[in-house]
Order: C-alpha cells, then structure tokens, then sequence
C-alpha cells in the first residue's frame, strides 16, 4: 500500500473519531458510553497510522471499522423489531453525523480489506517525491475535512460552537443566579 | 529543501498564514481586538478578527521560520501545531455552553482548519524519518 493510501485511512479513521466523540454530548448514556470508547479507539488508531511504517493491527482495525455501522444497524432494527419508543433509542441520534462516521469507516475497512487479502506483504515501494506527496495529502484532507466537519456541526456539541471570528470574552448576566 | 516533505510543508503552510495574516488586517480595519462578529470577510468566505489575525501570523512565523532551518525543526513543528489543533479541537467539543468552547465547526475556515491540522500532523510524524534522525544525530548535512 501507497504511503499516501495509508495516510488516507488515517485520516478518516480521525475524523470518524471525532465524530463519535463529538456525539458523546447529548446522547443518551448506554450510546455515549459506546461513541467515547469507539471515538478514542479510532482517534488513537488513525494517529498510530500516521507515525509507523504500516497500518497498525490491520486485522483487529477492518472489524473495529465495521463494528460501529454494524452496530447501528443492529440497534435500529432491533428498536423496529421491539416497538421501543423512537425517544431515547438509536432512531433519535443525529443521521448525518453517524452516516459520515460510518462512511469513513466503511472506507477504512474496505482499504484494509483489500490489504488483509493479500497473502503476503506487499514489496516495499519507493517513497513518492515531495511534492507528489503534499498533494496526495492535500487531496484526501480535502475530502476528510469537508465530510467531516458538517458532521460535526450537525452535533449536539456542534450546535454550541462560536463560529470563527467571534472569540471573545462574554459576562454571563446570569453568574451567581444559580438555584 | 525541496525533497524533505516536512520542509515544504512547513515553508508553504507558514508563508500562506503570514499572507492570510496580513490580508486579515485589510477586513479588520477599525474593528476591535476581540470582535464577536465581522461583517466583511476574508476573500468573501472566511470571517476573522484581530485576535484571529495575531494568531495566523504567529502560527505563520512559527512554520515558515523552522520550515526555512532543518529537517527536525520543521518536522518537530508540523507535529506540534497539527497536534495542538487537533487537541484544541478535541477539548473544545466538551466545553459545551461555555465561552471557552473554541471548536468553531461550521464555515469553510473550519474545513481548512481541520484539513491543515491533519496534514501537518501526518507529514510531522510519517514523513522524514531517516533524514531527522541523521539530523539529530549531526552526521550527514540536510540537502538544501
């Protein structure tokens, strides 16, 4: 695999973890609690494949990128199925966040289900020139970033952000009013 | 400087924040540090104020200066500030409902914000190995 390939997965890796980290504020405790173990773990994992040589414990990283859209898909039959009321279960989590998550997991466990298909590991390639490189880079960031941070946005921590260009200090009228 | 990845990153990336630093002040003419809005926007898509200008021209400096030295510098700043992005990011989803809450994630400077950190987090810590070692190590010279 291409180092500019490897980078790819990494950076969706990243971005499917903060989406799920970000997902964290605001949903019920049982899915927090999941979005905050698997969030960290990609974050971690995608961080990992940016520094080693090759992408890290490929095998346990293509089930870890398909656990969490499984597992969505499982909840929200399992609520169909059940009749649980819509409040409080899968089908009230936010849809755009958690399809782009699980857009970029599916392409993590597709790029590493190409390489565990291989039988042996594949010769060394040559390092590709600077430049080609940057732009290799450039391109997939593009790509991450612009899947990544609408998701974000459309989340419960989303909603609370500043926009840029309005960091400033606020006195809160309400200080002191607690009761 | 043009075979090492992390020296091009870091000379580009620096010279381009020094530029978006200095175009930032043509927007913010008369309008406070600490502005909470800015009707006119940088290149009609980014909004900025003072603060937001200081900010890009430091990062700028920063980049460019070790972009311009060594292999090590370079690689050792890419690494750190797409860290520190990414870190200030992180942080910032949980202060939710507090002014410290700095994760603005909506608006096209947000892409670029997040695109730039991890580019230079994966460049700072994939890129140059060997060349950073014989850096640190002072044997063979970097190749200009």
């Amino acid at each position: 695999m291409s180092t500019i390939n490897r980078t790819h997965v990494a950076f969706a890796a990243v971005g499917a973890g903060l989406i799920h980290l970000a997902l964290v504020v605001g949903s019920p405790p049982p899915f927090a609690v999941a979005f905050a173990l698997v969030g960290a773990a990609e974050l971690v994992w995608g961080v990992a494949a940016m520094a080693a040589p090759r992408l890290p414990l490929p095998r346990v990283a293509f089930a870890g990128a398909l656990l969490p859209t499984l597992l969505w898909a499982a909840v929200l039959l399992a609520e169909v199925a059940l009749g649980t009321p819509a409040a409080g279960g899968a089908a009230s989590l936010p849809l755009l966040p958690l399809a782009a998550a699980s857009a970029l997991g599916l392409f993590c466990a597709a790029v590493l289900g190409v390489r565990l298909r291989r039988s042996a590991p594949p010769a060394p390639r040559p390092a590709p020139g600077a430049a080609r490189y940057l732009v290799g880079l450039f391109a997939g960031a593009l790509v991450v970033a612009s899947i990544t941070t609408p998701a974000l946005a459309a989340t419960e921590a989303g909603r609370y952000a500043h926009p840029h260009g309005e960091h400033s200090v606020v006195v809160d009228p309400h200080h002191g009013d607690h009761r | 400087m043009f075979s090492s990845p992390n020296r091009l990153l870091a000379t580009g990336f620096g010279a381009v924040y020094v530029l978006v630093g200095l175009l930032g002040f043509t927007v913010t003419a008369g309008v406070p540090f600490l502005a909470t809005s800015n009707g006119t926007l940088l290149l009609g898509l980014f909004q900025v104020n003072i603060l937001h200008n200081v900010a890009h021209l430091i990062i700028g400096a920063l980049l460019l200066i070790c972009g311009l030295s060594s292999v090590s510098a370079a690689k050792g700043m890419n690494s750190g500030i797409g860290a520190v992005y990414l870190l200030l990011g992180l942080v910032g989803l949980f202060l939710v409902g507090t002014d410290a809450n700095i994760l603005a994630i909506n608006g096209a400077d947000n892409v670029l914000h997040f695109g730039s950190a991890i580019v230079l987090l994966a460049v700072g810590l994939g890129a140059d190995k060997p060349a950073a070692r014989a850096d640190s190590a002072g044997a063979a010279p970097t190749r200009a």
